[in-house]
């Protein structure tokens, strides 16, 4: 089938008025999670998993991905208004955001960010278009070693490209794949790690293990912050920036645009890293670098850009190769596993209604969005005035009801209340749940493709070497590690290059601001606690 | 997020023991994990047993976990404060909450929950904390359990409600 053919079958599938429906009310959850501190996609996404099986896996796979790229829009609210990000990938679009808010600007940046997202996005699907299909044929001459090589590749990039530390993020993984390994062997039926517990024979449930480590974990950890936030509510107006404007952010939003395409493509991109990367390279391309952090709107316009068009361009490696990105990929990609979908080569031409029905979505989502934001942001801001603590204590009921829903079992409520305590311990201690969730997703696929390997040659352990594509992927590997071992101090100094602390040394705050762990104490009215958003990407 | 952020975090005593306690629970973990495997029969490469990739992977958390016992840096950790008390009280009642929910169903248990929780760690007032409890229960119960049919484990008050 063309692409031709695939853009009509895919606007056909989603403009369904049941799909459109679910595209709409999946961006406006999206907004609104991205505006509520505390609760991101990762864990909206994993809450919302048990209520996804009663409905057609494409529009299962719609509604969560317009919940994705509907919270880049929303992060963008918090982030200017209140310089909290509303979710991880909005971050670096407090450092200027807000600054333009306090001049009074608040609607044009507002308003760039949603448009630049909007740019970013829907270039994003046109490369996911033409990119996919040849990759999906190119990955159907895979074969059990080049999957061994890829899933060891992504849990790797995962680990590396995280903002956490690298050997701490691989023990996570690790233990993710060990999770994996509860349950039937998938080859020879023997029970693993059961314990004798009839629960355990088929495995740790997925749904279970994400909204204890996303949901429940993140809900313990908001409690022990007691410190109160204020939020400035005041009135926007003018939300369409200005000729001079755009002007000055279009170079930002196209660049943008390429830069994120590229970094959510790669296995442990997306949100955070690509937003972080154009904020760099818009600094680093400025005339003058010192008016960053006091209010330049490509700072504001580039990474909000650059984390719309990586949110669309992570579903390329899910939908070609069937490996998840990143964790909000590998929630999703867990949607479609209970759905009786497996993500992967196959899948355009299997499933050609969810792929193309997917891509045909979120140009309408994308096209929803910017209705909703331009005009409707002082409607969000409304949001903030829901206080933090109705929102967990409905978050967790929620949580409970849902879990159970999926099994109709109350065992899996006790394992989302292990995972959650797990979940809180490894905030507490600096492990990333990120990988190890990644892990656990792909480690049936991983050990499944390993023992073929094995069986495929005899028990070599060449043959991961020898074959061209797996031996490539190996190498790739292989230079991760070196080049991040290289530039381990770099990359530090990299991240501090970014860091708001000397923008607003500059601008002369009285608050200590810390990244993605968003405390702040802003002047004016209205309340809200604000857990950290740190783990999304 | 950023390894610069954590640097700021305030010291505190506790953490050079947590720092120490975090991978060796992994150490602990891997190994027992590889005994288990070693356990389940490892095969031959040729004929991989159950047990062989638990052993890999398992492996590969030993050796991570051994690491991060010399290498860990402990601006990673943040300190133990009196608001962990507050965790343990909410787990007891979100056990407790998972206990009724299988004793008594879901309308009750949801209410005492809801309202406990926004009372005691939301602030809200009582009135608040009651109105919003009795509001949330009914309406979850009628997604569940009405709109979506969930067979939640029956109770005193579904007969009242139906469904």
């Amino acid at each position: 089938m063309g692409i031709f053919d695939g853009i009509v079958q895919g606007f056909s599938v989603a403009l369904d008025p049941v799909n459109l429906l679910y595209v709409f009310v999946g961006v406006l959850i999206g907004t609104v999670i991205g505006v509520l501190p505390g609760l991101g996609p990762t864990a909206t996404i994993a809450l919302l998993l048990p209520l996804t099986y009663t409905i057609e896996p494409a529009t299962a796979v719609i509604l969560l991905a317009g919940i994705y790229y509907g919270s880049m829009y929303g992060g963008t609210i918090t982030s200017v208004l209140l310089r909290l990000p509303g979710e991880a990938a909005s971050v670096v679009t407090t450092f200027d955001g807000y600054q333009m808010a306090k001049q009074g600007r608040a609607g044009p940046a507002l308003g760039i960010a949603a448009v630049g997202s909007f740019v970013g996005g829907i270039l994003s699907v046109l490369g996911l278009m033409l990119l996919a299909p040849p990759l999906a044929d190119l990955a159907v001459t895979f074969g059990p070693p080049e999957y061994v090589a890829l899933t060891a590749l992504g849990i790797l990039l995962v680990t590396y490209l995280g903002t956490g530390t690298p050997l701490k993020s691989l023990a996570m993984a690790a233990l993710g794949l060990l999770l994996a390994t509860v349950g039937q062997d998938p080859i020879t039926g023997t029970g693993r790690f059961t314990f004798g517990q009839v629960a355990l024979f088929d495995g740790v449930d997925f749904v279970a293990v994400a909204m204890g480590l996303f949901g429940v974990g993140e809900i313990l950890h908001s409690l022990e912050r007691t410190e109160k936030v204020q939020a400035v509510t005041r009135g926007i107006r003018n939300i369409w920036p200005t000729r001079k404007d755009f002007r000055d952010s279009s170079g930002a939003i196209a660049r943008g645009s390429v830069l994120g395409f590229v970094i959510g493509v790669l296995p442990g991109g997306g949100g955070v890293i690509s937003s972080l990367a154009s904020y760099a390279l818009e600094k680093r391309r400025a005339k003058d670098p010192s008016r960053f952090g006091r209010g330049a709107i490509e700072g504001v316009a580039g990474p909000e850009t650059a984390n719309n068009a990586s949110s669309t361009s992570a579903f390329i490696p899910l939908l070609t190769l069937g490996i998840p990105a990143n964790v909000v990929l590998a929630l999703i990609f867990g949607a479609l596993l209970v759905q009786g979908v497996t993500p992967g080569p196959q899948l355009i031409s299997q499933e050609p209604e969810i792929f193309w029905g997917v891509i045909a979505s979120m140009v309408i989502g994308n096209v929803m969005l910017l209705a909703l934001n331009i005009p409707l942001v002082g409607v969000f801001v409304q949001l903030l005035r829901v206080r933090t603590g109705i929102l967990a204590a409905f978050a967790l009921v929620v949580t409970m009801a849902g879990v159970f829903s999926v099994n109709n079992d109350s065992f899996d409520m006790w394992v989302v209340l292990v995972f959650g305590v797990v979940g809180w311990l490894m905030k507490k201690t600096g492990f990333e749940p990120g990988p190890l969730v990644l892990a656990f997703v792909l480690g049936e696929i991983m050990e499944r493709a390993f023992r073929q390997s094995m069986l495929l040659s005899n028990g070599n352990l060449d043959i991961f070497v020898t074959r061209p594509l797996s031996g490539g992927l190996l190498a790739v590997m292989a230079l991760v590690v070196v080049a991040s071992i290289l530039t381990a101090r770099k990359r530090r100094t990299a991240f501090r290059h970014v860091d708001p602390e000397r923008e607003v040394e500059a601008g002369a705050e009285p608050t200590e601001p810390t990244p993605g762990r968003a405390n702040r104490p802003t002047p004016d009215t209205t309340d809200a606690d604000v857990p950290s958003s740190s783990g999304e990407r | 997020m950023s390894a610069p952020a954590r640097e700021r975090r305030p010291r505190a005593g506790a953490r050079s023991q947590l720092r120490r306690i975090a991978p060796l629970l992994l150490l602990a973990l891997g190994v027992a994990a590889l005994l288990t495997a070693q356990g389940m029969g490892l095969g031959e490469l040729t004929a991989p047993g159950p047990g062989l990739w638990p052993a890999v992977v398992a492996a590969l958390l030993t050796g991570t976990a051994a690491a991060l016992l010399f290498l860990d840096p402990a601006e990673d950790y943040e300190a133990w404060t009196a608001g962990t008390a507050r965790i343990a009280a909410g787990l007891v009642g979100l056990a407790l909450f998972v206990v009724l929910f299988v004793a008594i169903g879901f309308i009750i248990p949801t209410f005492l929950l809801l309202t406990a929780w926004l009372r005691f760690f939301g602030d809200e007032s009582w009135r608040m904390a009651l109105v919003l409890g009795v509001a949330g229960a009914l309406l979850l119960h009628l997604v569940f359990v009405i709109a979506l049919g969930v067979p939640f484990p029956a109770g005193p008050v579904d007969q009242l409600l139906g469904g």
